[in-house]
């Protein structure tokens, strides 16, 4: 497979693998001192010389090199002239050696890059003017700064430029392969990182052709990533095709809220409309990848959205109203209600400020019934350990592991940038994974240990015969992750306390006490801040006392449906998509979708990180602990913050962690955790089921992405795919 | 000689008075008639339009106040010089003496359209309809029947 | 800095605008006061606002009583030549009906203040 190599590939560059001052468990080696334009620079052995000039901030032009891709060494844009070397040496390939003298400005470097330029523009089509790629994209920027300003090749005024037929690799990328120069960055993505082998060249020379040999869609969660790769046009985002120029958009940093892992994106907006979603690099989360549904999910932004509030008439249906009709029915239906008749229930997308406005309001009118749709065993240590449901290794470090055990979940789907965290792991890193759940595909080999929970308690008392356990105890740095949708059955105790001795266990052998070893994924953006702030996970005891009103804020999983609830109850829903919630809403209070307010959101790892206005809300929206603010004051249980900064505070009174933006805290208390836990290893027989199995799973699993046209197009295409020979 | 004892008692005025609350249905009507269009005149009927206005002609007024036209009495106080219809615009403002009904020469087709009064500033007012599309597509809720 | 100096800037005598004494400013303002009296019927007529005489003098009283715990002369001297270029305007009829009408009631509205208002209001 890949994966031999590769690891010969690393032994050419070591530090490719671990370039980032995030990972710390990385190893360091003697440096080497080399000069780049006459500037000393020590870097360590094997580092290529067009790492070793970034260090001193030279940049060397490159199209087929990618810091985090294999070395393709096949662009020849990177030449520069070595003393004594008597050719141009590719910067890209080249390891340093000891007392190399590089110039990256010579005559010869500025010579080698101006035929290099030549040669490229032979056959690339001068389609700037209509191509997306116009602005942002670097054969333009690069021809501009070490390209000739003439050609020598006159030919193609008689004989035409090469053209290459377009391919068709699905809804998400549009391809004009005539522009493609070959520089094989979305091969090596798709082999690498995608984990899916589609991608490759034909034919030599002027006939050489990217593509995917019989015509078939790039089967991916992580495919939108090689339009960013692309140094040119020839793979440009389909729903974004002709819709702006990149110096006509606002860039705003933001996040995303439509994975548990809250990967940074840049909101690219334009007359206050969101066009495109871009990643963002973070180290520590995302790299530099963005999963499809984060990037292209956005046009759902646009449609069935909520733009103004609306009651139900004397027939029940909804109409639109002003807010201050709204609110007042609202307060009336709160009022009214005994106070252990009310249920709060907040949603999947939910930011941590309406959260804690939401549960302060709910406490004031006396109601403690403040809930999540998603459940989590309270048994044990129960919600009160942070430590006992987030990504505790963090998501940088998985890359370090040596092995992963994962339970229960579908990484691939349920959280993608993970799985190619694993995924990197597993390539680079000699990384083994296994696997107890249903048999998916995660993109790279695993060992497939069952799909029965005993197997989590046979390895967690130590008696299982199954080599997984051997393989658990000699490892220096294992990660077992645990899927949050296992908890929900009655069994779900049982399993996190089995979970929990099992990591737990392994990681008092570690020899590395910083090595955090026990995981928790969660399904969704909100479900980390919700439990932070006191939510009590799992609707299903409320439910049974049968509620007079209910607040959805957002709810949309459907997990509350008209049939579970009380002919007479008044359903207030607070939420920014017409959905599940909407339709079965008496009330409906418009709120702002996470590119239009400034909210918190805390990811997995319980990473607190904020996403920032980058439209305003639709028609009469407003942001949600807005809402909920003046709604408090018409019930007659003001809220005491008018701004969002004192919000703030109050989220920092209720969680410190939550406001200081960007950082992890080091969860402790695993050993009271466990102990808490001992308890309540009952037997447990049931079998482990994951939600999102197939690709066609991934694209849909919320409000946004329900409301996307471009999602729904995903859909029917691997399903399509699915179906055909290929 | 009389003639003009009439005249120098202004006699024939108030003759014309009486004449004009006669023809006008009364002091009732007269009145009726004053406050709706704050204006009381004697003619003779010329015709009338489809739209059940009635106009009028007294060559005793001034040229420019001897023609006029009297609006349908379902227009109540909503008349508009729009709802004068095509045909008797021309003889409303002196552009033909010949009232339509009169003027065998004016063209007659199947084809025409019907006359419509201006209707700007009301609820049937012509609105341009937008053809690009809106930017959010709103949630429509699902109507329960009306049962 | 010196120690004379900063003497003298602490003893320094400022300058007067135009009263010297608390009596002469107590004039101006008075004299002002009786020449806008003896303008309102002028104003009431030149201007034709809907308000009459009396109206007119007890707003007049009002706004010189908004500055009765005025003590500093030079704040008393330079709200005196305000209301003085405010007069002359008003004489020489440079200042128009809506000028006039401003004295009785701001145009703008005011703005929300509360949260809840300004929730209801659009502004937040």
């Amino acid at each position: 497979m890949l994966r031999q190599p590769l690891t010969r590939a690393l032994a050419l560059s070591p530090s490719r693998v671990a370039p980032l001052a995030a990972r710390k468990f990385a190893a360091q080696a003697d440096k080497v001192e080399v000069f780049i334009d006459d500037k000393p620079v020590y870097v360590p052995p094997g580092t290529t010389v067009l790492q070793a000039a970034a260090e001193i901030g030279v940049e060397i032009p490159r199209f087929c090199y990618h810091e985090r891709l294999a070395v393709a060494g096949n662009c020849r844009m990177c030449l520069v002239e070595v003393e004594k070397s008597p050719k141009p040496v590719a910067a890209c390939a080249m390891p340093v050696m000891k007392g190399m003298r590089v110039k990256t400005n010579s005559d010869l470097t500025r010579k080698a890059r101006e035929g290099v330029m030549e040669f490229l523009l032979v056959n690339h089509p001068l389609d700037c003017p209509i191509c997306d790629q116009g602005g942002e994209c670097d054969l333009q920027d690069q021809s501009m700064a070490f390209g000739s300003d003439k050609s020598r090749f006159t030919d193609i005024h008689f004989s035409g430029k090469r053209a290459v037929e377009d391919k068709d690799v699905g809804p998400l990328i549009k391809t004009i392969m005539t522009r493609c120069i070959h520089c094989t960055r979305c091969i090596r993505f798709a082999s690498e990182v995608a984990g899916v082998d589609d991608f490759g060249t034909t034919g030599r020379g002027t006939d050489m052709q990217v593509g995917t040999y019989v015509e078939k869609m790039f089967l991916s969660e992580l495919s939108g990533n090689i339009i960013d790769l692309c140094p040119v046009g020839a793979l440009t985002s389909k729903p974004y095709s002709f819709a702006a120029r990149p110096w006509e958009t606002r860039r705003i940093d933001s996040v995303d809220v439509l994975d548990p892992l809250g990967s940074n994106i840049v909101v690219a907006t334009r007359t206050n409309e969101v066009l495109r979603i871009l990643p963002r690099t973070n180290e520590e989360i995302n790299e530099e990848w963005l999963s499809d549904k984060s990037r292209f999910a956005c046009d759902g932004l646009k449609r069935q959205r909520l733009v103004t509030p609306m009651i139900a008439d004397s027939r029940g249906n909804l109409t639109p109203v002003e807010w201050e009709e709204a609110i007042v029915a609202a307060a009336t239906a709160l009022r009214d209600c005994p106070p252990d008749k009310l249920l709060v229930v907040g949603g999947d997308l939910a930011d941590a400020e309406s959260l804690v406005a939401l549960k302060d309001l709910a406490n004031r009118l006396g109601s403690e019934a403040v809930c999540t749709e998603h459940y989590f065993p309270l048994d044990g240590a129960g919600t009160d350990l942070r430590s006992s449901y987030l990504l505790n290794t963090k998501i940088a470090n998985v890359e370090d592991a040596d092995f992963v055990l994962l339970i229960g979940t579908n990484v691939r789907f349920e959280a993608p940038l993970l799985n190619a965290r694993i995924r990197k792991a597993f390539i680079h890193k000699e990384t083994d994974v296994a696997l107890i759940g249903p048999k998916v595909d995660l993109t790279y080999e695993y060992t497939h240990v069952g799909d029965s929970a005993s197997i989590v308690k046979d390895l967690a008392t130590g008696t299982s015969s199954h080599e997984v356990l051997k393989r658990l105890e000699n490892s220096k740095r294992p990660v077992v992750i645990l899927g949050a949708d296992q908890l929900k059955t009655s069994e779900g105790p049982a399993l996190l306390a089995y979970t929990q001795e099992l990591a737990l266990s392994l990681q008092d052998k570690l020899e590395n006490k910083e090595w955090k070893v026990l995981n928790v994924l969660q399904r969704t953006a909100s479900q980390v801040a919700a439990m932070d702030l006191g939510y009590k996970p799992g609707v299903g005891e409320m439910l049974q006392k049968g509620p007079k009103v209910v607040f959805m804020l957002g709810a949309d999983a459907g997990v509350i449906t008209r049939e579970n609830l009380p002919k007479d109850c008044v359903v207030i829903y607070q939420g920014h998509h017409g959905d599940a919630g909407a339709s079965i809403a008496d009330i409906v209070l418009a709120g702002a979708a996470y590119t239009e307010k400034n909210g918190t959101y805390v990811n997995a790892e319980g990473r607190a990180q904020q996403t920032l206005p980058a439209v305003t809300p639709p028609g009469k929206a407003r942001e949600d602990w807005k809402i909920i603010r003046a709604l408090s004051e018409v019930v007659g249980a003001r809220l005491p913050y008018d701004n969002l900064e004192e919000v703030r505070a109050r989220l920092a009174e209720v969680c410190p962690s939550m406001v200081s933006y960007g950082d992890v805290q080091n969860n402790n208390y695993f050993a009271q955790a466990r102990a808490l836990a001992q308890s309540l290893q009952k037997p447990v027989s049931g079998t482990l089921d994951v939600q999102l199995k197939q690709l066609e799973d991934f694209f849909m699993t919320d409000s946004i992405s329900r409301a996307s046209p471009t999602m729904a197009k995903c859909v029917q295409a691997v399903i399509k795919q699915k179906q055909s020979p290929y | 000689m009389s003639n003009s004892i009439v005249k120098l008692l202004a006699l024939d005025k108030l003759s014309n008075l009486f004449n004009m609350i006669k023809q006008n249905g009364g002091i009732r009507g007269s009145l009726y008639k004053l406050y709706r269009q704050e204006e009381l005149k004697d003619g003779v009927l010329v015709g009338e339009d489809e739209l059940g206005n009635k106009y009028y002609e007294n060559p005793r007024y001034f040229y420019g106040r001897n023609r006029w036209v009297e609006y349908n009495d379902k227009a109540y106080l909503d008349y508009d010089g729009s709802q004068v219809t095509a045909e008797w615009y021309g003889w409303l403002h002196y552009k033909t003496d010949l009232p339509p009904h009169k003027d065998p020469s004016r063209p007659k087709y199947k084809w025409m359209a019907e006359f419509t009064e201006n209707m700007s500033g009301t609820t049937g007012q012509y609105v341009p309809y937008s053809t690009t599309r809106e930017k959010i597509e709103p949630w429509v809720p699902k109507q329960k029947s009306s049962a | 800095m010196s120690a004379r100096q900063a003497i003298q800037v602490g003893t320094k005598t400022v300058k007067p605008v135009l009263s010297v004494t608390q009596g002469e400013a107590r004039l101006r303002v008075l004299s002002l006061y009786k020449a806008w009296y003896r303008q309102i019927p002028y104003i009431v007529k030149d201007f034709d606002i809907p308000k009459s005489e009396e109206q007119c003098r007890a707003k007049l009283k009002e706004m010189f009583l908004r500055n009765k715990d005025v003590t500093d002369i030079r704040v008393i001297d330079i709200l005196v030549i305000k209301g003085q270029m405010e007069l002359k305007e008003s004489v020489n009829v440079w200042k128009q009906k809506g000028h006039i009408m401003a004295y009785f009631k701001p145009t703008e509205e005011p703005k929300p203040k509360d949260f809840l208002s300004k929730f209801f209001s659009g502004v937040e």
